[in-house]
């Protein structure tokens, strides 16, 4: 599909971290923190279930430790940075240089990325990721005080996200060059940003992200939480090749705004849908996404799906769509 | 000018301030106020010229909250711009503080507020707690990552609350309910309103909370109808 070539069935694109641990029996800071665990808990859940993806998914602090964040990770937990590196300062010269071949948790993203090329090539579509330059930026600041400085200090800002864009790039090249067919773009604080300050600030600098990935060699998919309409016109004229289209967007609206130039993958309510839902209602959602939305479509909830979700509801998330020529 | 006029003159200013995020004359932003004095500096005025408290927060600073809310509601402003007219509501409230100490101004009730165990989110519970201290409630915040037993502490050393439970992942939603359970248990008769970006309608009734709050506006709404 990436190829726009015909396919048999709509690729399906999950996110699931903590269902993979849980499924493969391993702890989460196993899970996040070891190349191995998550090479293995991805590829089991991906033969058990039938999708099409395996990804380096975890949490999103991998170039903050890059940079100089000190991570914890909770046995049972998602890793966090509980004091962000630039909480005190606006010295950008305090950060360090994140590197791809020496950063402990960018090196192990790109050595899972490595794993997966040694055992799965082309029998599923490898997914790699570096964080957006605002997610990174809140990151680093923290998230509250990111969203005030970007309108009372937006020149600081910029320099941040050029910052963290650059990281992003290099970060990108080194899972492209171990093997990664797409990179995802998660950049989920954009859909908190007012559309003025997305444009200004945000746009060029994804922009330049998103073309130094296709031109790697590598196509890029953006993620942003939320509801992004008010981003669309916007969003639309960036080089992305799939679009994350969370549940709480209409789905067909961001159709008729990007046309048919990205693949949309969306958008079941990962709640309401996969942990509350039913199969039958699964199925019948699937269905009238894809006679909304038409081709090129792939099929995935809107964020990540629940730990705990019932394995029948996922299933049948995953069951094989005939894609209509 | 009567003195009415500017008495209401001044709340006016005061609650365009809050709408606009100017906290005080140094902030540079919005640039339309550039080098005007802002809420710090206009509260201040309107306590020493004798404006009852009471009437600087009803009509000075809640209208001003209110309005950035419905504007945050029609997605004619976003989180950054409520985050600021909150930080200006903040800075309002700390001249206030000292009249409600003494009982002169009166909240319109207590809210504690806080968000689950293995949950370190704390962006969404800020703003709940900043919009509906904007809707006239004391909010005592007990913060992130917080087991139910810290919650019971909070109610037993406030028992005419009502309490807010949050979360924003996925993951942690079951803590979520836990934390419900153990508070519905013991104080039966309190109002529990839960919120964040993963809890729906459908999940708070399956908890057993009163009421899902679908964002900071809807909370301060809420609040400010009881």
């Amino acid at each position: 599909m990436l190829r726009r070539e015909p396919v048999d069935v709509l690729p399906r694109m999950p996110i699931l971290m903590g269902f993979k641990a849980q499924f493969a029996g391993v702890d989460y800071k196993s899970f996040a923190s070891d190349s191995r665990v998550k090479v293995d808990a991805n590829v089991r859940c991906a033969e058990h279930f039938g999708f099409d993806v395996v990804d380096v998914m975890s949490d999103p602090y991998c170039e903050t430790e890059g940079f100089g964040g000190e991570i914890e990770y909770p046995t049972d937990g998602v890793p966090r940075c509980p004091n962000p590196p630039l909480t005190s300062t606006k010295d950008l010269g305090q950060l360090q240089t994140p590197d791809p071949s020496q950063s402990k948790r960018m090196w192990n993203t790109v050595e899972t990325v490595r794993t997966y090329k040694g055992r799965v090539f082309e029998k599923y579509s490898i997914h790699g990721w570096v964080e957006g330059p605002a997610a990174e930026a809140a990151d680093l600041r923290g998230v509250q005080s990111f969203l005030i400085d970007v309108l009372l200090d937006p020149q600081w800002c910029a320099g941040l996200m050029d910052l963290c864009t650059d990281v992003a790039i290099e970060f990108a090249r080194a899972q492209i060059e171990s093997g990664a067919d797409v990179i995802g773009v998660g950049d989920s604080i954009c859909s908190q940003l007012p559309p003025d300050v997305f444009a200004e600030l945000v746009l060029p600098r994804q922009q330049r992200l998103f073309e130094s990935i296709r031109d790697a060699g590598g196509y890029a998919r953006l993620h942003i939480c939320g509801d992004i309409k008010h981003l669309l016109p916007f969003i639309k004229d960036l080089a992305v090749d799939i679009l994350d289209v969370d549940h709480l967007v209409d789905i067909a609206a961001v159709r008729e705004c990007v046309g048919t130039k990205m693949i949309l993958a969306g958008n079941l309510d990962p709640v309401a849908s996969l942990l509350q839902g039913t199969p039958e209602a699964i199925r019948q959602k699937i269905r009238d996404t894809y006679a909304r939305i038409g081709n090129p479509m792939i099929v995935a909830a809107g964020c990540e799906i629940p730990r705990d979700t019932p394995h029948e509801n996922l299933r049948a998330l995953c069951e094989p769509v005939a894609y209509r020529h | 000018m009567s003195a009415d006029h500017e008495v209401q003159g001044l709340l006016q200013r005061i609650a365009l301030c809050i709408e606009r995020g100017k906290d005080c004359r140094d902030t540079p932003y919005p640039e339309q106020l550039r080098d005007e004095d802002g809420v710090d500096e206009l509260v201040r005025r309107a306590l020493d010229s004798g404006i009852d408290p009471n009437e600087v927060l009803a009509d000075g600073l809640m209208p001003g909250m209110d309005r950035i809310g419905t504007l945050f509601r029609e997605r004619k402003a976003f989180v950054p711009h409520l985050l600021l007219s909150a930080r200006a509501m903040t800075k309002g409230m700390e001249h206030l503080k000292p009249y409600f100490q003494s009982g002169e101004a009166v909240f319109k009730g207590k809210l504690v507020l806080g968000v689950v165990a293995g949950d370190l989110h704390d962006i969404g519970k800020n703003l709940v707690r900043m919009m509906v201290e904007g809707a006239g409630w004391e909010v005592i915040d007990i913060g992130i990552d917080q087991p139910s037993n810290s919650f019971l502490e909070a109610i037993d050393r406030n028992p005419e609350c009502s309490v807010g439970v949050g979360t924003l992942l996925t993951t942690t939603m079951t803590e979520m309910g836990n934390t419900v359970e153990a508070i519905k248990r013991l104080n039966s008769e309190l109002v529990v309103v839960v919120g964040g970006a993963p809890v729906s309608e459908n999940y708070a009734d399956s908890i057993g909370a009163d009421r899902f709050l679908r964002n900071a506006q809807v909370a301060r709404e809420f609040f400010a109808s009881l």
